[in-house]
């Protein structure tokens, strides 16, 4: 075939042949999955099966790359972008996704991004094309909600009559549950053949929680769901402590059969003997994850899937203070 | 709010908010006041009430010093000073 006829044809129909017109099919769904990786060192006990979904190696570089396709589409769908732009409040994520998915089609996105959110996060955004606005969680000084940047996401919707804003909302948006449960929660039931036994997610937006719960509970109602949550104040982007946030409107309580708390040490931690033992590069909120299923009941037995988000080359200023002179010359 | 006596002095920069929802404005308050040097003085207009409580909010959040404040029923009109902390 000449290099002509491979432009006329963009994309192969055999995914095998690896040849895609547009970095957007490499989107995943049931029929293109992001891979599961089994622990072998890193697992609580030898009768249980745990296996991470590499989440990271979609092509935005995270779970979100998911949501962020079908928010996206749910706007175009709603016919709400129109000669509007996108604000969004993000800790990173989705912002990159969305951020992508909107330089593909030429739109202005605006995030609203919380402290802490690692600088290698906000730099990836702008090399996007986004705006990013750093925002302090206090930011509403009279009655102190922990999401100063969810506020001023809404307010930037709301000013100007509403016309020049579209807000995405992830935190809200059904389209934002939608995808994990026609994607991530089908993957997971085909890539373990039905016999998943435990699903392990962190509290943040709860998309993937209420999706992928709502999903595998229709398949089969003895699986368990588990959710983590963060304490108060910690340094675990992505995730969410409801004790000082607000809960997501799509957040639903009733498919969560257990909510396991992780402090950061613990997933900081966990997160070093994943890279040092499985080869495994995530970030820290994997490392929250697979410490919660350390906390399964003690006759717990089967397998288990477990969320990874997203992977660890964003928080290398993060594992820079930690890892202080570790890993250097000791002269 | 006080009655109308003569713009505080040093005023340094005027920002103006008309159309913002709070907490933008409180937002971009910050970013101006950070602009400046201490004892110099932002002027910041308004149109959102919340603003009334916002914006003393902030002011004192930051260690400024909410030198007049006046409101007009459609408008509001905030002096603040710049601290020597902030």
């Amino acid at each position: 075939m000449t290099t002509t006829e491979l432009r006329r044809t963009t994309s192969s129909s055999d995914p095998k042949v690896g040849r895609y017109g547009d970095i957007r099919e490499l989107l995943p769904d049931v029929d293109n999955p992001t891979p599961l990786v089994r622990l072998n060192h890193v697992v609580a006990a030898a009768e249980l099966d745990v296996y991470l979904k590499l989440e990271w190696l979609n092509p935005f570089g995270s779970i979100k790359d998911r949501a962020a396709r079908y928010l996206f589409e749910g706007l175009r769908t709603r016919k709400e972008l129109a000669g509007r732009e996108l604000v969004e409040a993000s800790s990173g994520n989705t912002a990159i996704a969305l951020a992508a998915l909107a330089a593909l089609e030429g739109k202005k996105l605006t995030v609203t991004i919380p402290d802490g959110v690692p600088d290698e996060k906000k730099v990836l955004l702008r090399m996007l094309g986004a705006e990013v606005w750093e925002t302090p969680d206090d930011l509403c000084p009279v009655d102190h909600p922990k999401d100063g940047a969810i506020a001023l996401a809404r307010s930037l919707a709301a000013s100007e009559g509403g016309e020049r804003y579209v807000m995405v909302n992830q935190y809200e948006n059904a389209d934002n549950v939608t995808a994990h449960y026609e994607t991530t929660g089908p993957e997971i039931w085909r890539q373990t053949e039905g016999a998943i036994r435990y699903f392990v997610a962190g509290f943040g937006t709860c998309g993937t929680l209420t999706g992928v719960g709502r999903y595998l509970k229709e398949r089969n109602p003895s699986i368990s769901i588990i959710a983590v949550e963060p304490q108060p104040g910690h340094r675990l982007p992505g995730l969410k402590s409801f004790a000082e946030a607000k809960e997501p409107g799509i957040m639903d309580r009733t498919v969560i059969d257990e909510v396991v708390p992780v402090d950061d040490e613990t997933a900081y931690a966990t997160t070093d003997r994943l890279w040092r033992e499985e080869a495994l590069m995530v970030g820290p909120s994997t490392g929250a994850i697979v410490a919660a299923t350390y906390h399964l009941e003690p006759e717990a037995q089967g397998l288990v899937v477990g969320v990874s988000p997203d992977g660890g080359r964003s928080y290398a200023g993060y594992f820079a203070e930690r890892l202080g002179d570790a890993g250097s010359p000791q002269i | 709010m006080s009655n109308p006596t003569p713009t505080p002095t040093p005023l340094a920069t005027t920002l103006d908010c008309s159309g913002l929802l709070c907490p933008l404005p409180v937002y971009k308050a910050g970013i101006a006041l950070r602009r400046l040097e201490p004892g110099q003085v932002l002027e910041l207009t308004t149109t959102d009430p919340g603003a009334l409580e916002d914006i003393p909010a902030m002011a004192r959040q930051r260690g400024d010093t909410l030198v007049r404040a006046e409101n007009h029923g459609k408008t509001q009109v905030f002096w603040i000073e710049k601290g020597t902390q902030t």
